[in-house]
């Protein structure tokens, strides 16, 4: 078992004179500040001999005081050990510029694209350094940086001006208020990049093919994205994805609310899982803190979230199913009734459907009603027997083998090396959950099985999730037996400065391993929340799935995700 | 154009006819005229509270899930509180509906796309907001990516306040706009 100061000493004695600074928090986590000159190979190092695996994002921050910027890379293992290193590299702020890691891990991709548009650091190396989220009009504005002045910013609909394009195409476009032009947030150098439309147009090699636009507005996807697919007859030949339809910029607004309301913010980030959301922020708040939660809470906690679980897959299930019409809209119905015993009893303990704002910093916001256990005995059977009936009737279902075994499949390697989270990674064949990776809450002291699937398909994505469902049943089902008495909340008073520091904390979210990247600079704010969301992981590995597939199989491959691109976004 | 230009009939019944009224117009000009004639009549008289009669009963929304209200719109749709009972379908392509619901955030990158769904809609259409978010910004209100005033490019009928509302509201806001709709009293004036 590797634990944080061996790797340290490892990468120390390798390359002696690149750890520059260094600390060992525990015994999963180690923050070390390397020479930007070295970070690559010291990275490869580390891949190749200590198994660090699982590239698993990258955060910029902007240190305006220092006059630098950071660029932290987020680095775990698939199951090989359970130390997630996080390595800084500094640069001028001036003109920031480092060593893109595009190179070595496919995934960084969309990672340093995010932190270019938001923060103008720039990529070396990184082959298609373009905007992913923000709109044309506002890349070059760095809207990340602590010195963006354009906020808030007062869109509102007598400043569109509509254009029509030379293709006929109505466009809107915001000039700028004149108290803009006198802070100066106005854009006058924009970076030059080909855009989307012109990107995907010089794909187009002959005649014979075309590109087909599925989207921005999905009508059973919960947020838009746009994905072109270029084809020829009845083939794709590639795919591309346009994400950022419903980009919010919560990261930049939480840097501007205190930490409590902080939570709220939180919930809209994935609204149809958002206890874990509230977890994975509060976790890390305390972590920071140096909180208990009392065991009672964890309990709670505990409850919730897996409830959380099953709402959300039976959710995405269903909307998936009607995407593959004429399998599926009938078990869609039958799912969203199910749900809605599930969110009621939700509803019973935190008062709200979907934004819940229920974690708190050490604790819950209140106790479990009274009769709560019995109603959850009550519907769990329910659910149990009306998920085994799923299963089966997929299972039974020769259409929908038809159209969903071996379509989308994905083998363990691949996914790894792809950066998968959740399900799509487990119905791979790789294990890899954070209730196990990562332990949190009372997780440890719980007995529940890590569902894998065997070939990579669509038909096994949709079928762990629906095993999942069994395994968080049998989890609560544990849980209401083992729950004590006690306090819900510590005692200790949470001040409104929370002390300087800064904290990872890791949730497996119903889409998979969801990270939070807290940084308080003593302030009764936070100075840099970032989120790694398991969505967006799995997101940018759609477009080389759809390579040669059919069109139809298109839908069937994008839904089995069980997107939300409102995670991803942000 | 009398009546006896076209059909042979006695002058004297042509004269008699020219004296009768429909909605305080001379029937011989109602008869035998142009559509628009026949349009214009309809605008003033009660046939308009028949169609619109008709059009408040089959108000078919886009599914256009957004944010959180769209996950409420996706439950508003299905079987548990099925506003299938008042007339209200969930379709998935613009061409067939004639309620647009504006279910969350509209970003300024999706603001361009958004106003083409809306123009792809056959008329009659109406708009309803759902959620803080398109009505005023809501909680990302200081947010450098987001429209705030949705009433300044759509004409929105109902604006249903939550965050996310219940599906319940969303019923409640479907009923005030058929109740306008019948009333003749939405915004665009049908």
């Amino acid at each position: 078992m590797t634990n944080a100061s061996e790797v340290l000493s490892s990468i120390q004695s390798a390359f002696p004179g690149a750890v520059l600074d260094s600390r060992v928090e525990s015994d999963s986590r180690l923050w070390a500040t390397i020479d930007s000159k070295k970070i690559l190979d010291v990275c490869k190092y580390m891949t190749a001999k200590l198994n660090f695996d699982h590239y698993s994002g990258s955060a910029g921050v902007d240190w305006i005081a220092r006059k630098e910027m950071e660029v932290v890379e987020i680095m775990a293992s698939h199951g090989a050990h359970q130390v997630v290193a996080m390595l800084k590299v500094k640069t001028p702020r001036d003109n920031p510029s480092v060593k893109s890691m595009t190179g070595l891990y496919w995934n960084a991709g969309w990672y340093e694209r995010e932190i270019w548009e938001m923060l103008g650091i720039n990529f070396e190396g990184h082959p298609e350094l373009y905007p992913l989220l923000l709109s044309d009009p506002l890349v070059g504005a760095w809207p990340w940086r602590k010195d963006y002045k354009g906020y808030p910013d007062l869109t509102t609909g007598e400043r569109a001006v509509a254009i029509t394009t030379s293709e006929g195409y109505t466009e809107y476009t915001f000039p700028p208020t004149p108290a803009e032009i006198e802070a100066g947030t106005v854009v006058t150098e924009h970076p030059k990049y080909p855009t989307f439309r012109e990107r995907e147009e010089r794909e187009i090699k002959s005649d014979s093919e075309m590109i087909m636009h599925l989207g921005p507005q999905h009508a059973m996807v919960p947020g838009p994205f746009l994905l072109d697919i270029l084809v020829e007859g009845e083939r794709v030949k590639k795919a591309f994805l346009d994400v950022g339809y419903i980009h919010k910029g919560i990261e930049k607004i939480m840097e501007n609310r205190t930490w409590l309301q902080g939570i709220t913010y939180t919930d809209r980030m994935c609204y149809v899982a958002s206890l874990s959301n509230n977890e994975c922020y509060c976790g890390a708040v305390e972590k920071i803190l140096g909180l208990e939660v009392p065991e009672r809470a964890q309990y709670i906690r505990v409850i919730l979230e897996e409830l959380s679980r099953i709402q959300s897959h039976l959710i995405g299930t269903g909307e998936f199913l009607t995407l593959i019409a004429g399998v599926g809209f009938a078990p869609w119905q039958y799912m969203i009734m199910d749900r809605e015993k599930v969110i009621s009893l939700i509803e019973s303990v935190t008062g709200a459907r979907l934004t819940h704002t229920f974690v708190r910093f050490g604790g819950v916001r209140n106790d479990l009603p009274e009769g709560f256990a019995d109603q959850c005995r009550k519907v769990l059977p329910y659910m149990k027997s009306r998920t085994e009936e799923f299963i089966e009737l997929f299972a039974q279902d020769p259409i929908y083998h038809a159209r969903m075994e071996n379509i989308g499949s994905i083998s363990a390697e691949t996914a790894k090396r792809m950066g998968c989270a959740g399900r799509v990674l487990r119905a791979a064949g790789v294990a890899y959950d954070m209730r196990r990776e990562d332990p949190i809450l009372v997780y440890p002291e719980l007995d529940f099985d890590i569902v894998t699937g065997t070939r990579g398909d669509s038909a096994d994505r949709i079928d762990c999730t629906l095993r999942e469902i069994l395994q968080s049943i049998r989890i609560i089902e544990q849980c209401l037996d083992k729950i004590p008495s006690g306090p819900i909340r510590t005692e200790v008073k949470i001040p409104k400065k929370i002390p300087a520091g800064e904290a990872y904390y890791r949730v497996e979210d119903p889409r998979g391993e969801m990270g939070m990247y807290v940084i308080s600079d003593g302030g009764d704010k936070p100075y840099r929340v970032k989120v790694r969301g398991p969505f967006y992981a799995t997101f940018q590995t759609l477009t080389p799935l759809l390579e040669g597939v059919y069109i139809a199989d298109a839908v069937a491959i994008a839904g089995s995700m069980d997107g939300c691109p409102s995670e991803s976004d942000r | 154009m009398g009546i006896s230009d076209v059909i042979p009939v006695p002058v004297a019944i042509d004269e008699e006819i020219e004296k009768w009224t429909i909605f305080g117009q001379p029937v011989a000009e109602v008869w035998f005229t142009t559509t628009e004639k026949i349009h214009q009549i309809i605008e003033m008289g009660p046939i308009k509270n028949i169609f619109n009669w008709g059009r408040k009963n089959s108000v078919y929304f886009l599914m256009q899930p957004m944010g959180c209200c769209g996950v409420e719109m996706f439950v508003f749709g299905a079987a548990p509180y099925d506003s299938d009972r008042f007339g209200c379908i969930p379709r998935n392509t613009p061409r067939q509906t004639d309620v647009m619901i504006i279910s969350g955030y509209l970003t300024r990158k999706y603001l361009p796309v958004f106003k083409n769904l809306w123009e792809q809609m056959p008329e009659p259409k109406w708009c309803i907001a759902i959620g803080e978010c398109a009505i005023s910004g809501g909680p990302f209100y200081d947010s450098y990516n987001i429209v705030q005033n949705t009433g300044d490019h759509f004409p929105i009928d109902v604006f249903i306040p939550g965050c996310p509302p219940r599906p319940e509201q969303f019923l409640e806001g479907l009923i005030n706009l058929q109740e306008k709709i019948k009333q003749r009293k939405d915004r665009r004036d049908y």
